[in-house]
């Protein structure tokens, strides 16, 4: 009775994920939206493009960090401790503090060059941020279940063979325990970059306007960009139509936490 | 300490990212001093603003905001952490089914109020309220939307499970005491599971100061109050440096300020806990 329960919830989590798929595909959205203008449209789907584009890159260089500073972290101990008090010092700084002052010294940059080339420029700007504060839950999710696999249960049994602690640590990546603990961070992951990505979009929309950085599109920034659509004479689905994607992706994104977190008890 | 070192560490990084000249170094900390010293008008480059007046934004707006925040979020937290393992537990011990029903219907609507990103609740609030919203509203939005009252309320919950299964949590429900059904109270089975999941609690609430804060911030920008988060984007507008050291520096205090207060709370309560939490 669980499979099929788990097939349910796994296509569910497909179906929630799908926008992704649709800006991708253009053919799914033809015969859609056909009320909207061209413009409109058009910076619906850039705006979610980019931001699964975001979400990839940014997931990519944060999981290899997070998996390099995890092993060295429970390898190396001492180094361990300076990554863990670096971390915390990271950590002690709110994230949107740190993604303003990130982007701050290169906006003069972003605003005096092509759209091509400042756009890319935004996109690892974001993605170096976004590491910096995803970083100290991801690896505290990836040190402490492989610390306590490391100390508490398996170590004696392998030392005694003769294994060594590189060895040891390397087998244990591979448990399920460990397995479970990656899919649950990188459902965190990308939790917290589409967040981010959206409340810095909306902020910096809010603040500077269309010529703001981050020069990459958000729905975030097509939010505040259509605030006002919800004001009396507004079209309030300018406002929503971004919305619900964001919604139903974070949904998404949070079933799959809250299923990791089921496993984990 | 943490406050100034980590003002003078992100500017210093920023000067050095837009190559300032030296000059520009020692102006920002004579700034940065007058402002330490609580001078009247500490910026020289941009005349005007007062010491007091970016204290006050702290102290008057972002603070409190932050602090009703961390109240509601350790209020939701608990009680959705006692309603939820109190009921498994009626479910296990006395085959009640009708209301892990009800359970399921709650989880579902904080797994969707989660998913609501921050700024379109406040926007959506903000229309109704224009720049009149309550603090108290603005602090529910803030935990609620989002994720942090979920993220919260089941970091709690896994730790009390853990507890359920544990010889003297079984031996303490066959006292014959209160469940705690809506709220973890001492001398009820929800608050016996709270007292032993409460030290790894209370230093998951200090980690947690700082998201609270970006949300608080967020909320100042979007309902224009004259709180930190609004000096912070003004001063990235007009480009005023010494506007910007001084949100910052104020930011990070009140950062430190709730988060000393939290690991206060686990210093008086567990002491030798709080030696390992920090």
């Amino acid at each position: 009775m669980k499979k099929p329960f788990n097939y349910l919830k796994n296509f569910c989590i497909f179906l929630l994920v799908s926008p992704f798929l649709a800006v991708w595909v253009p053919s799914i959205l033809d015969g859609l939206l056909t009320d909207l203008t061209p413009a409109y449209r058009s910076s619906l789907v850039l705006s979610f493009q980019q931001l699964s584009i975001t979400l990839l890159a940014t997931l990519l260089f944060a999981a290899s960090i997070t998996l390099t500073l995890g092993y060295i972290s429970i390898l190396w101990s001492i180094i361990g401790k300076i990554i863990a008090s670096v971390l915390e010092a990271i950590e002690s700084v709110p994230a949107i503090l740190i993604v303003l002052f990130s982007y701050a010294p290169v906006s003069g940059y972003l605003a005096s060059h092509s759209e091509a080339s400042s756009s890319v420029v935004s996109l690892m700007i974001f993605v170096f941020a976004a590491t910096l504060t995803i970083l100290p839950e991801s690896i505290r999710g990836i040190t402490l279940p492989l610390g306590e696999l490391y100390y508490q249960k398996y170590s004696l049994s392998f030392r005694s063979y003769g294994f060594r602690r590189r060895k040891i640590l390397a087998v244990l990546m591979g448990t399920d325990v460990m397995r479970h603990a990656f899919k649950r961070i990188a459902a965190g992951i990308l939790l917290k970059i589409l967040v981010l990505d959206c409340s810095f979009g909306f902020i910096i929309q809010l603040g500077f306007g269309s010529y703001g950085t981050p020069a990459h599109a958000s729905p975030g920034a097509l939010i505040a960009a259509n605030r006002d659509a919800l004001f009396q004479g507004g079209s309030p689905l300018l406002f929503w139509l971004p919305v619900l994607p964001l919604v139903m992706i974070s949904i998404a994104f949070l079933l799959i936490l809250t299923n990791s977190k089921e496993n984990e008890i | 300490m943490f406050a100034i070192l980590g003002t003078m560490g992100l500017v210093s990084l920023y000067f050095l990212a837009i190559g300032v000249p030296i000059e520009k170094y020692a102006e920002a900390g004579y700034s940065f001093l007058l402002l330490l010293t609580g001078s009247t008008d500490f910026s020289m480059a941009h005349p005007g603003y007062s010491a007091s007046a970016i204290i006050m934004s702290g102290a008057g707006i972002t603070l409190p905001l932050a602090i009703i925040s961390l109240v509601i979020l350790v209020l939701i937290a608990l009680s959705c952490a006692a309603i939820s393992t109190t009921t498994e537990y009626l479910e296990k011990k006395h085959g009640n089914k009708i209301i892990p029903k009800f359970l399921v219907f709650g989880k579902s609507i904080s797994i969707l109020l989660a998913a609501i990103p921050l700024f379109v609740g406040f926007w959506v609030f903000g229309e109704s309220y224009g720049n009149n919203a309550p603090f108290l509203l603005i602090a529910f939005i803030t935990i609620t939307l989002g994720g942090l009252g979920w993220d919260a309320s089941r970091f709690l919950l896994t730790d009390m499970h853990r507890q359920m299964g544990t010889t003297h949590t079984m031996v303490f429900s066959t006292l014959g005491l209160p469940l705690g059904r809506l709220f973890p109270l001492p001398g009820t089975f929800s608050g016996y599971l709270l007292s032993s999941s409460f030290p790894r609690f209370i230093p998951y609430l200090a980690g947690k100061v700082p998201a609270i804060i970006g949300g608080v911030t967020i909320a100042e920008i979007i309902f224009s109050f004259p709180g930190l988060g609004s000096t912070l984007l003004d001063a990235l507008l007009v480009r005023n440096t010494d506007l910007l050291i001084a949100s910052v520096f104020i930011l990070l205090c009140v950062n430190a300020i709730v988060t000393f207060a939290v690991k206060t709370v686990l210093f008086f309560l567990y002491p030798r806990l709080y030696e390992k939490a920090i």
